[in-house]
């Protein structure tokens, strides 16, 4: 039984945490095959998917690429600062 | 510049005139030279140097550096001052080691440049580097930016900001071939 209260408690704590988010920001300078590539390479989104956000990107000035905890966002945000991706992390709801 | 070429094993294989060449390890030299100073500061403690932290609390006041390196926090100047002194160092330090790949990989090249994939991964990352850093310089900060065009050495760098998109779109091809 402890066994069954201690994952309801793990799940409690799941859904009460605020998710975090990664996104990436338009520059002028990355091409769109890059930013495409780097989603598809890092994230592993399918090319059209890849294509999809990065438009986004584009058009819209920036774009959400990962959520989850903050570790796991801060991870992703270096990742993209290694490519040369202005990436920043924030709190879901922000 | 004969374009990239993948190999059946998985090598990109590209073929730079001398001066060509030149120009891409001196711009790689230009990156590395620029973040080596940050990768690691001198007189500090070694057993942070060890795990990459102990850096700076502030973005950089030199454009190019500032977009190299810029704040993981958008919304939140604390949070991105305590994530910049943890992990800054380590950033400045990939990148100084991706730029000293290009300049290895092209001094060990005779008429062919040869990388394997984990080269062309730091090859990407540096030719990005080295475009943000032309785009700081010639003031290039959003869409449809021309930058500044008012010298030959202003039109110079602008040729060769266009020509290392076309280096980086032709080793994207040859990488999805």
């Amino acid at each position: 039984m402890p066994k069954t209260l201690e994952s309801t408690e793990l799940h409690e704590q799941t859904v009460l945490d605020s998710p975090w988010v990664t996104l990436v920001w338009n520059d002028p300078v990355n091409l769109m095959s890059y930013v495409s590539y780097v989603f598809r390479s890092y994230f592993g989104f399918s090319r059209d998917e890849a294509d999809r956000r990065m438009l986004q990107v584009h058009n819209d000035g920036r774009a959400v690429v990962a959520t989850g905890s903050r570790e796991e966002m801060e991870r992703h945000v270096e990742a993209m600062h290694d490519f040369g991706l202005w990436a920043t992390l924030q709190k879901a709801d922000a | 510049m004969t374009p990239f070429s993948k190999t059946p094993d998985g090598t990109l294989v590209v073929g730079f005139s001398a001066a060509e060449s030149d120009i891409v390890a001196d711009l790689a030299a230009q990156i590395a030279g620029m973040l080596a100073p940050l990768a690691s500061a001198p007189g500090s403690d070694p057993l942070y140097d060890l795990v990459g932290i102990g850096g700076r609390s502030s973005i950089d006041a030199d454009p190019a550096i500032a977009r190299l390196l810029p704040d993981a926090y958008g919304d939140d100047s604390e949070a991105a001052s305590d994530f910049r002194a943890l992990t800054e160092r380590s950033l400045a330090s990939r990148k100084v080691a991706n730029a000293r790949v290009v300049i290895a990989t092209l001094e060990r090249g005779g008429a062919d440049v040869e990388l394997n994939p984990a080269e062309a991964q730091s090859w990407l990352r540096t030719l990005s580097d080295i475009r943000l850093t032309i785009a700081a310089r010639l003031g290039i900060e959003s869409d449809g930016d021309e930058g500044a065009t008012d010298s030959d050495a202003a039109v110079a760098l602008h040729d060769l900001y266009d020509w290392l998109a076309f280096v980086t779109e032709s080793l994207l091809d040859a990488l999805e071939d």
